[in-house]
């Protein structure tokens, strides 16, 4: 606020703390967030498309994430402009809503941002620039679901989900097995959608990761991997035909939740107390034999008195299991969580066809792999890999991937990718420009420019000359239409 | 003060500011009108969205005069006036802040010649007085009822008052959309009074189309624990039990403690406390409920053991949302699972966990009651939800007074126009001062459309004067008469359904006049140093025995303090 005087020519206060206070107003204000906005764009342009260049970000802690995807880049970032963190808010929102075209969106904002900048220079009212925006949006989805095509597929037809998720991967660091990977993402959304609800809740596929061997061997699992291994090493590493008992409860007396004291004041009570003690062990693993059981998974820890016994009446066990771990298991198994061991009944054990223990390598590393379960609602993406850059980078791929085909499954039309979805609305939204009066049509045209940034974006980081190309693909396009029209 | 001839008598604590008389009064006009210039742009739909961000890094853009305001941090206090009725503005009728800011300014702007040229203020004061209330009963005379109306053609013109207000907004494109959003949700309400029926549940990603209504209730999936992705998501007409209390296996009472001397009765002990919660889970599942929420929280054994019954449970639902529910549904939230009876459970039509977004969301429909409604809004940016919720929020609340008060006049600067012909004719026909404080006050009057022009960029002397010469019309077929922000020129707002409710222009022309009088009716501000200095010098000059000195400061304060308290 501009410093006010009263009548005896002092200054007056109005805001608190005035002098600290900044104050940008009018195209001074526009400029400045246009630029910062520009600035994000500008940081990611060169990670679109499948020759897009990858990002290396490091902490100050010293980790170092390489990325191409936006969302993450940006997340990264730690970036302090109110505008760039619009910019940032953005790109997250669309991994949130769609999982990917993180970058797409933010390239495009700064696209129609330079656009706007230009149009503000003319003296064209910036809500006028923003209503023409929005009239050209209208215009450009309109023409997208005109152009779109839907995709027929099938559990048994998954080829066209396949071609969808590969277009996703190729601009990625796993590009060399992008079909692999591909059609590991469409089988695991599958597996878990709800076909007919076309809901495909994502928290059932677990993505798990592991240093060593090559990205060739990542595989889907219908089951699930667990980083555990059998809590005694002299346990069977394999099982077949595994019935689980999956208990909350640890193997140990259990205890009140009550404040209590056991007051033991002569020799014969305490050994009672012992001979209780033992015999809850006893008990708990003779009642696991009893329902049939042939492992046992637990989300908390054993006694070493407890581990023994379990070994000594050849019950396998796993111990220290996460509860999201758990209740996967519960799910892929069939099984139910018992909080008791009194509750265990055979009816509520879950079955899987093959349990087995795997060491990678020459590590001591070792994984459970709880395979050919009665139920495969829940499924495991197992990734190898290199290093843990890689792993963590394939991670987010593979979520893009699962992200695109869960979006397919909700609504299975597609448009074509390269830019050329982008060209046809370009096309469209210039085409539709003229029919509007007012000065909404030079920010319907400054739409269509700026959505020519794509394909530009694209062809500049795969090294052809940018204007050339998009000029080629441009007339090809309104040539066809052309011909379409007169047909 | 300076004026005190020696010996010096010392009144006042030294370090107090006091100006007084007239030059003061300037200042505060000055104030106002500096603070109502900071809203002045974002009047109107093409009025600009401010962008304000705060030493802790929140940002919020906003084009509500209310929020605007409130964020400012105003510290002048004759301009905080201005922030107190754009507050009570919007508490009062939720819409109209940015109005009522700029027209309390443009008041004080129109009375400044007349107090530099000594006028006394209270002639202004008086005179504005009467202009208000005239002001108000032209308005009265000129509103449209819409009682009466059929149920359908309400709503289509509830929708018009409601696209009114969100046209001035950053969801302004989309407004048809969220206008009949709105009034679904108003009509669902029915003529309950809680607000808070109404919830509004903010999901970032997807764009503003994608936002929905719920008939019934929504909110994010709680927090949950294993066991839960076992239980089934969607229900069809399920009975909902609702309750209070924790499902969780925890010692009764805090504070017990249990002496054991015999060993064997350690089971017992353990026995009976997993029975206590056995009977509590048991209660819950003979009531016959299928969805079962509870406010604190439901503890994994819970969630496995309704799993095993095929029961939906969520813990830790909000007070708000429980409320809500409950409202929905017709059932009553309980704190004991004794004695669960038919009657205390309710019931909708479906239940459904769906995915919204990254989140999970828990959706009640077709809630027999129907006294809630959901507005599920989603966006780009975080800021950018903030806003639409701001904006829905005023346009709820003008869909709410239109309905209780069911008047409406034209908008676009048509009403102020009109009411501003009818002032000057009216000054005409009295002698005195008053006739020119009058015209003053209707001139004030056109700063609405003429701020409405010069946002959109038209040129605003142009437009006032076609719509002077239109409300001047003798037969008064220009009444309804505004500005037309599309093409620069003036169309018939009432035609093309701009519409406001009256409540919110009488409220806004009052509460501007108000404010007005009041600046003006202020001839001293004495203002204290610091506080905290002021307190420490007062405890120091008290005990150090300083005589007199600290009681004359405050006798002076009391004697000659501000008007305002």
């Amino acid at each position: 606020m501009a410093l006010a005087f009263d009548e005896f020519g002092r200054p007056f206060i109005i805001l608190k703390e005035q002098e600290q206070k900044t104050r940008l107003s009018g195209l001074d204000a526009q400029k400045a967030n246009i630029a910062a906005g520009k600035a994000v764009a500008r940081i990611l342009r060169t990670s679109l498309g499948p020759k897009g260049m990858d990002k290396m970000l490091q902490i100050p802690d010293g980790d170092v994430t390489i990325s191409n995807d936006g969302a993450t880049i940006l997340e990264q970032m730690d970036v302090d402009n109110q505008i760039a963190k619009l910019m940032v808010e953005l790109s997250r929102s669309q991994d949130y809503e769609i999982g990917d075209g993180t970058t797409g969106v933010v390239v495009l904002a700064g696209a129609l941002l330079e656009q706007a900048e230009k149009l503000l220079e003319r003296g064209i009212h910036p809500v006028r620039i923003a209503e023409g925006y929005e009239l050209a949006s209208r215009i450009a989805v309109e023409h997208l679901e005109h152009i779109a095509q839907k995709l027929e597929f099938g559990p048994s037809n998954i080829e066209p989900l396949v071609q969808t998720c590969m277009t996703t991967l190729s601009s990625k660091i796993v590009n060399r097995c992008k079909r692999d990977m591909a059609e590991i993402a469409v089988k695991a959304v599958l597996a878990v959608a709800d076909l007919e609800r076309k809901d495909v809740n994502l928290d059932l596929i677990k993505v798990e990761g592991k240093v060593g061997g090559k990205l060739e061997d990542t595989e889907l699992v219908y089951g699930i991997i667990v980083d555990k291994d059998m809590s005694h090493p002299q346990m069977p590493k394999r099982i077949e035909d595994a019935k689980i008992a999956i208990l909350t409860c640890p193997f140990e007396p259990p205890k009140p939740k009550t404040k209590h004291k056991v007051d033991i004041d002569m020799v014969e009570k305490f050994q009672t107390l012992r001979q209780q003690e033992q015999k809850y062990f006893d008990d708990m693993v003779q009642k696991c034999k009893d329902v049939g059981a042939t492992l046992v998974i637990c989300q908390w820890g054993f006694d070493d008195e407890a581990n023994h016994l379990l070994m000594h009446r050849n019950l396998p066990a796993v111990r220290w299991v996460g509860g999201v771990e758990l209740e996967l298991i519960a799910i892929a198994t069939g099984g139910r969580i018992v909080p008791r061991f009194q509750e265990l009944t055979p009816d509520k054990l879950g079955k899987a066809g093959l349990v087995r223990e795997k060491s990678f390598g020459t590590t001591k590393d070792r994984m459970l792999y709880i395979e050919h379960c009665a139920n495969s609602r829940a499924v495991t993406v197992f990734i190898r890999g290199g290093n843990k850059m890689m792993i963590e980078e394939t991670k987010r791929s593979i979520h893009d991937a699962l992200c695109v085909a869960r979006n397919l499954i909700r609504n299975n039309s597609v448009v074509y990718g390269g830019g050329s979805a982008e060209i046809a609305c370009s096309v469209a939204v210039e085409a539709a420009a003229d029919r509007y009066p007012g000065v909404e049509q030079y920010a319907i045209r400054g739409f269509a420019d700026a959505l020519d940034s794509i394909p530009m974006a694209l062809a500049e980081n795969s090294g052809l000359q940018p204007i050339e190309t998009l000029s080629a693909v441009k007339s090809e396009q309104i040539k066809v239409l052309v011909s379409l029209k007169s047909t | 003060m300076a004026a005190m001839m020696q010996p010096q008598i010392i009144l006042l604590k030294e370090g107090t500011d006091t100006s007084q008389g007239k030059p003061q009064l300037v200042s505060n006009i000055n104030a106002c009108t500096a603070v109502s210039d900071v809203v002045r742009t974002t009047l109107g739909p093409r009025g600009m969205d401010k962008l304000i961000h705060d030493d802790k890094g929140n940002v919020t853009i906003s084009n509500d005069g209310a929020t605007i305001m409130k964020l400012l941090d105003i510290v002048h206090p004759a301009a905080k006036i201005l922030v107190d009725i754009a507050k009570s503005q919007d508490s009062e009728v939720g819409d109209g802040t940015t109005t009522v800011v700029l027209l309390a300014g443009e008041f004080l702007r129109e009375a400044k010649p007349f107090i530099e040229d000594g006028v006394h203020p209270q002639n202004l004061i008086r005179s504005y007085r009467t202009a208000c209330s005239l002001a108000i009963e032209k308005i009265k005379e000129l509103a449209i009822s819409i009682e009466g109306k059929s149920l359908e053609e309400k709503k289509s013109l509830l929708a018009k008052c409601a696209a009114t207000t969100l046209s001035s907004k950053l969801i302004g494109g989309e407004k048809e959309f969220f206008a009949s959003m709105v009034v679904n949700a108003v009509v669902a309400i029915g003529n309950e009074d809680r607000l808070n029926m109404i919830g509004i549940k903010k999901v970032p990603g997807g764009s503003m189309r994608d936002s929905f209504l719920v008939d019934g209730v929504a909110f994010k999936k709680t927090f949950s624990y294993a066991g839960f992705e076992q239980q089934p998501k969607k229900f069809v007409k399920p009975k909902i039990l609702l309750l209070n209390i924790e499902l969780e296996l925890k010692s009764e009472k805090e504070n017990a403690e249990i002496r054991l001397s015999d060993p064997s009765q350690y089971q017992s002990i353990v026995d009976a406390e997993w029975n206590i919660i056995y009977d509590k889970l048991d209660k819950c599942v003979t009531s016959g409920a299928k969805v079962v929420l509870s406010r604190l929280a439901i503890g994994d054994l819970a969630t496995q053991y309704f799993a095993d019954r095929d029961i939906f449970c969520a813990g830790r639902v909000t007070e708000e949302d429980l409320q809500r529910v409950a409202a929905a549904t017709g059932g009553t939230v309980q704190t004991s699972v004794n004695n669960v009876i038919d009657e205390v459970l309710g019931t909708c039509e479906i239940f459904e966990e769906r995915q919204v977004g990254n989140e999970r969301f828990n959706i009640f429909s077709g809630c027999p009651l129907g006294q809630t409604a959901t507005i599920v809004l989603r966006g780009g940016a975080d800021q950018f939800i903030e806003e639409a919720e701001r904006s829905l929020h005023d346009a709820i609340m003008i869909v709410r007074r239109a309905l209780k008060n069911s008047t409406v006049v034209a908008g676009g600067g048509a009403i102020d126009m009109e009411i501003s012909r009818y002032l000057r004719q009216h000054a005409r026909t009295i002698a005195g001062k008053s006739q020119l404080f009058i015209n003053s006050y209707a001139k004030a009057l056109e700063v609405i459309p003429r701020q409405l022009c010069d946002n959109a960029g038209f040129d605003a002397t142009d437009v006032l004067n076609k719509l002077r010469q239109k409300h001047a019309l003798p037969s008064g077929e220009g009444a309804p008469y505004g500005v037309d922000i599309n093409t620069g020129g003036i169309a018939d707002s009432f035609a093309n359904f701009v519409w406001e409710p009256a409540v919110v222009k009488i409220n806004a022309i009052n509460a501007a006049t108000e404010a007005a009088c009041l600046v003006l009716s202020v001839d001293e501000t004495v203002k204290n140093p610091k506080s905290e200095s002021a307190q420490g010098e007062a405890a120091a000059g008290a005990m150090m025995g300083g005589r007199g000195r600290g009681g004359a400061a405050f006798r002076g304060r009391g004697g000659r303090g501000m008007r305002r308290r």
